[in-house]
C-alpha cells in the first residue's frame, strides 16, 4: 500500500514536470517569442523575399525614398535620399535586422495578408506614402546643419509629421551599413539614436507651458509675485536664466520673460500631485501609438514632493521628454486644447493602386480648454512677439507666430537649446520643436530661427499668402 | 455478456477512428503541401496499416492495456508525418524501424510473460551492461561529441539504451527483495546497488553522454524514494548528486559550456549556441498555431530529425501541437504509471514502474532541453525522433509494460 502512495506522488512529480514544460512553452511564446522570431540571426525572415519585391516608400509630394532592386537572386534596399531618413525609415539589412518604419510597417511592405493565388511568382508588397514632405525635411537637416539634437514639424490641426529630423545620422544604405555598424555602435554620439522619437531631454523653459495650463486651470492665472531672480526653499535653489531679476510680475509677464522662480513658485504652491496629473493630461507617463516607436516621456520620480514638483514646473528635475512630445504640447495649445494622435504613414496602397490604410485624423487626449488654449496662445505669442520676449528671434514678417523657449540645464556638459512654437498664431499651419543638444545657448538664440525657417519654408511651400 | 463485449468493442473502435482520421487529414495535407509526392500518401497507409494490425492482435488476444498504443501511434505518426516533411527518404526508414520495433514489442511481451525468473538475473543485468559499456569504450564511434555508437557492418546501434533497461530490471530485483543476499556476508545490496549505479554513470561520463546520465540517475532517484525505506540513503544520494554535478561543473568543460549556453545562448550565436537558438527561433516563429505543414522552415534546425524534432513540430504546428505532444506523453505515463500500481508481483510493479520514469524523464529532459528550459543534452523523443535503437528499445520497453498489464489483468479475470 505504501509503495504505492508513493508511486501517486511521483505520478504527480512527473504531472508537475509536464506541466511546467507546458507553462514554459506559453510563457516563452507570450512574452519571448517576438524578440527571439526577429532576430536578424532568424533566415525565416527573409525567405518570403524571394517572392516578394519589398514595397517602396514615398513622400508625401511623391519622391522615391526607398525601394528594392532586384537583380538575380539578391535584394538590395535601396535608399536614393542617404542619411535624411535614417531616423524615420530606419534600415533593412539581411545582417542587422531592421529598424523604425521597415519594421514596423514590415508586413505592409512584404505585402502579408494578400491572397496568394500563383506559386513560384515574384509579387509586390504594398508602397508606404509618408506624411513627410521631402522638401522641408531637407531644408530642415541643412539647417540643423550637423549639430546634434532634433527637429520635428507637425500640423497641429492634423497631427500630421511635415518633418522628423534627428542628428547625428547614419547611412542605412546596406553596404555602408554594414562596413561601419561596428564602429558606429561603438560612437559617444549614438548615430543610432533617432532622438525625436527616442531621444529622452529635460525640456527646460518650454515645459512652462504645461505648468501655465495648470495655473490657469486651477484659477491662480491672477497671482502675483515679486521675482528677486531666484527661488530658494529648502535645498532647492534655482536661479533665472543668466541671473536676470524682473521684480513685479503676474504670470503672463512671467511666462513671456521666462522667469524660473514665478514658475517654480507656481509649482511649488501646485504640489506633487496636481504638478504630476498636470503633466499627465499632457501625456507624460503615458504611451500611445506612433508609426514608430517612441520612447515615453515621463517624471521619473517614485515619489515626488512639492520641492520636486517646483523643479519639474520649469523643466528640470526628473522630467524628461522627447522632442516629438514636445512638439504634440505646442501643437494641442494650436489646436485649441486637443492633442491630436500624430502620424507619418498617411497612406498604405498595393502595386495596383488600391488604398489598403488611410489615415484618419485622431484625438489622443483632451489636455485643456479652448480658454486655457486661448490664455496660452495669447501668451506664447506674447514670447516672439513682444518687445521683452525671449523668442523674438522667431519672428516672422507678416504674421504673428507663438512660440516658447527653453535651455535645459544638463548633468554633464552644456545646456539644451530648446525651442517650441507653431505659426500663424491665429491661423495655425505648422508647429515645430527643435531641441539642440548640449548647444550652451539660449533657445532664443539658436534653436529659435531654426523653427523658425522651417516654418516659413512650409508657409512657402504651401502657397500661404503673407 | 453478449452486449458487455459488444459494448467493449465499440469503446476500443471509437478512438482508433479518430487516430485514423487524424493520420488520413495529416498525410494528405502533406502530400498537397508537398507537390503531390505520392509516396507520402504510401507511408501514411503504411502507418494506418501498421497500427491497425498491432492494434488489433492486441485486442483481440487481450494483451493487457489497450490505450497505449493508442497514444503511442498517435506519437509515431506524428512523428513519421513530421520526418516526411523534412527528408521523405527518413520517414521510409522510420517506417522500417516501426516495424522492427512492432516485432520487437510482441518479442519483448511473449519472452517477459513467460520467463518467470527476471528476478533471480541481476548478475546478468549487470554483467551485460558492464561488458557493453566496455565494448563500447573500446570500438565505439563519437557522434555529435558523445562516444556512445557501435557498429556491426551496416547496422549501428547504442548501447546505452539497452543498458538503461538492463539497469531497471537490476535495480528491480533489489526492490523486489528477490535480491538480498550481501557480498561477502558484508557489503549488502543496498552499496551494491548504490556502486552499480555510480559505475555505469562513471562509464557514461568517459562517454560524454549527458541526457543518459540525467535519465539514469533520475531512475536512480525516483526508484530510491519509492522502495528505499532509509530516508537517509536517499538524501545521502541527493547531497552526492550535487556534489558530483558542482565538481562536474567546475572541471568539465563540456558540461560548463552546456550551462553557459543554456543561460545565454545568444552570446555565441553562430558556433556554440547554434542548435539551441535555431531551436528556438523555429519555436517562436511557430507562435501558438504554427505556420502550418509543410510551411515552416525546420531544415535550419540542425538535428532537426532526431533530438531537435520537437522544435519542428512546434514550429509547424505551433506551441499547442506541442502542447499535444506533451499532453499524450503524459497520457502514456499516467497510464504506465497506473498499470504499475495495479501489478501485484512487486518485481513487475517496480520494473513496469522504472521504465515509465524513464519514459517520462527522457521526454522532459529533451523537450526541455530544445525548449531552453533545461540545459540541452542529447536524447531522442521516444516514438517521436528517426532512429532505429530509440524506436526498438521504446518498443521493447512498451512490451514489458504490457506484459507486466497483462499479467494483472489474467489474474484479475482468475480471481474472478
Amino acid at each position: 500500500m505504501n509503495t504505492n502512495k508513493r508511486i501517486i506522488r511521483a505520478l504527480v512529480v512527473i504531472c508537475l514536470l509536464f506541466l511546467s514544460l507546458m507553462t514554459y512553452l506559453v510563457w516563452f511564446n507570450m512574452f519571448q517569442a517576438d524578440e527571439v522570431a526577429s532576430s536578424p540571426y532568424n533566415k525565416r525572415q527573409w525567405e518570403d523575399e524571394r517572392y516578394v519585391k519589398r514595397g517602396n516608400i514615398y513622400s508625401s509630394e511623391g519622391n522615391l525614398l526607398a525601394e528594392t532592386i532586384v537583380d538575380g537572386d539578391s535584394r538590395i534596399r535601396n535608399y536614393p535620399r542617404g542619411n535624411l531618413y535614417c531616423h524615420v525609415i530606419g534600415y533593412y539589412s539581411q545582417v542587422y535586422g531592421k529598424s523604425e518604419l521597415e519594421m514596423s510597417y514590415d508586413d505592409e511592405l512584404m505585402g502579408k495578408g494578400d491572397i496568394n493565388l500563383t506559386i513560384n511568382e515574384m509579387r509586390s508588397g504594398y508602397d508606404l506614402y509618408l506624411s513627410v514632405i521631402d522638401e522641408l525635411q531637407e531644408y530642415a537637416y541643412e539647417l540643423m546643419d550637423g549639430r546634434r539634437g532634433a527637429v520635428v514639424a507637425m500640423e497641429p490641426t492634423t497631427g500630421q509629421i511635415l518633418a522628423m529630423v534627428s542628428l547625428p545620422d547614419f547611412d542605412p544604405n546596406t553596404s555602408s551599413l554594414e562596413q561601419e555598424w561596428s564602429e558606429m555602435v561603438e560612437q559617444e554620439n549614438s548615430p543610432f539614436l533617432p532622438r525625436a522619437t527616442q531621444g529622452l531631454y529635460p525640456p527646460g523653459s518650454t515645459y512652462k507651458i504645461v505648468t501655465a495650463s495648470a495655473a490657469y486651470e486651477n484659477g491662480m492665472s491672477d497671482e502675483v509675485f515679486e521675482d528677486t531672480g531666484g527661488f530658494r526653499q529648502g535645498d532647492v535653489s534655482v536661479d533665472n536664466y543668466g541671473g536676470s531679476v524682473y521684480g513685479t510680475l503676474d504670470v503672463r509677464e512671467a511666462f513671456i520673460v521666462s522667469s524660473n522662480q514665478v514658475f517654480c513658485e507656481l509649482g511649488y504652491e501646485l504640489g506633487a500631485d496636481r504638478v504630476k496629473s498636470a503633466a499627465e493630461k499632457f501625456g507624460v507617463n503615458k504611451e500611445f501609438s506612433f508609426d514608430i516607436p517612441v520612447s515615453k516621456s515621463e517624471i521619473q520620480y517614485s515619489n515626488m514632493s512639492d520641492l520636486d514638483a517646483a523643479l519639474v514646473s520649469i523643466g528640470q528635475g526628473g522630467l524628461v521628454m522627447t522632442p516629438l512630445q514636445v512638439a504634440m504640447i505646442g501643437s494641442s495649445v494650436a489646436n485649441n486644447g486637443v492633442m491630436l494622435q500624430p502620424y507619418i504613414v498617411e497612406q498604405v496602397v498595393t502595386s495596383s493602386g488600391t488604398i489598403m490604410y488611410q489615415h484618419e485624423v485622431t484625438p489622443l487626449y483632451n489636455v485643456m480648454s479652448a480658454d486655457c488654449a486661448a490664455f496660452l496662445q495669447d501668451m506664447m505669442t506674447g514670447v516672439v512677439e513682444e518687445r521683452n520676449g525671449t523668442g523674438r528671434s522667431a519672428q516672422i514678417r507678416g504674421i504673428d507666430v507663438a512660440g516658447k523657449t527653453g535651455t535645459a540645464e544638463t548633468d554633464s556638459g552644456d545646456d539644451h537649446a530648446w525651442f517650441v512654437g507653431y505659426a500663424p498664431a491665429d491661423d495655425p499651419k505648422i508647429c515645430v520643436a527643435v531641441v539642440l543638444e548640449n548647444d550652451g545657448n539660449a533657445g532664443g538664440t539658436t534653436a529659435g530661427p531654426i523653427a523658425r525657417d522651417v516654418m516659413r519654408k512650409f508657409l512657402d511651400i504651401s502657397g500661404y499668402d503673407y | 455478456m453478449g452486449i458487455g463485449a459488444l459494448r467493449g468493442k465499440a469503446n476500443y473502435r471509437r478512438p482508433a477512428y479518430l487516430l485514423i482520421l487524424m493520420d488520413i487529414l495529416g498525410f494528405c495535407l502533406l502530400y498537397v503541401s508537398n507537390d503531390y509526392n505520392i509516396n507520402i500518401i504510401y507511408t501514411g497507409l503504411a502507418i494506418l496499416a501498421l497500427f491497425s494490425i498491432m492494434y488489433t492482435i492486441l485486442v483481440r488476444l487481450n494483451m493487457g492495456d489497450k490505450f497505449i498504443i493508442l497514444m503511442v501511434f498517435m506519437l509515431l505518426m506524428i512523428g513519421v508525418l513530421m520526418l516526411c516533411r523534412i527528408n521523405i527518404e527518413y520517414g521510409f526508414r522510420q517506417i522500417v524501424w516501426i516495424i522492427v520495433g512492432g516485432v520487437a514489442f510482441f518479442a519483448a511481451y511473449i519472452v517477459y510473460y513467460n520467463v518467470k525468473i527476471w528476478n533471480k538475473l541481476w548478475a546478468l543485468y549487470f554483467l551485460v551492461g558492464t561488458f557493453l559499456f566496455v565494448f563500447t569504450l573500446l570500438f565505439g564511434n563519437t557522434v555529435n561529441g558523445s562516444k556512445n555508437w557501435v557498429s556491426f557492418g551496416p547496422v549501428t546501434f547504442q548501447p546505452s539504451e539497452i543498458i538503461k533497461i538492463l539497469y531497471i530490471m537490476c535495480l528491480a530485483c533489489y526492490y523486489s527483495e528477490s535480491w538480498k543476499k550481501p557480498l561477502f556476508n558484508k557489503i549488502s545490496v543496498k552499496w551494491q546497488t548504490l556502486a552499480i549505479s555510480y559505475m555505469f554513470i562513471g562509464f557514461l561520463v568517459l562517454q560524454r553522454d549527458w541526457g543518459t546520465i540525467l535519465v539514469m540517475y533520475s531512475i536512480y532517484l525516483f526508484m530510491m524514494y519509492v522502495y528505499e525505506k532509509d530516508k537517509k540513503f536517499l538524501f545521502l544520494n541527493l547531497g552526492a548528486a550535487c556534489v558530483v554535478a558542482l565538481l562536474g561543473y567546475k572541471f568539465l568543460s563540456h558540461i560548463q559550456v552546456r550551462v553557459s549556453t543554456w543561460l545565454d545562448p545568444w552570446a555565441d550565436v553562430s558556433n556554440k549556441g547554434y542548435q539551441i537558438t535555431q531551436s528556438l527561433m523555429a519555436i517562436a516563429s511557430g507562435g501558438y498555431f504554427g505556420r502550418g505543414l509543410g510551411n515552416g522552415s525546420p531544415y535550419y534546425i540542425p538535428e532537426v530529425h532526431s533530438d531537435f524534432i520537437f522544435a519542428a513540430i512546434c514550429e509547424e504546428m505551433g506551441i499547442f501541437g506541442g502542447m499535444a505532444v506533451i499532453l499524450l506523453f503524459f497520457l502514456i505515463a499516467y497510464r504506465c504509471f497506473k498499470i504499475a500500481i495495479m501489478a501485484d508481483d512487486p518485481f513487475d510493479k517496480a520494473v513496469s514502474y522504472g521504465v515509465t520514469v524513464m519514459f517520462a524523464i527522457q521526454t522532459f529532459i529533451i523537450i526541455g532541453g530544445v525548449t531552453k528550459f533545461i540545459p540541452l543534452t542529447g536524447i531522442t523523443l521516444p516514438f517521436v525522433s528517426y532512429g532505429g535503437t530509440s524506436m526498438i528499445i521504446s518498443f521493447m520497453s512498451l512490451g514489458i509494460i504490457q506484459a507486466i498489464s497483462a499479467k494483472t489483468e489474467r489474474k484479475a479475470r482468475q480471481s474472478n
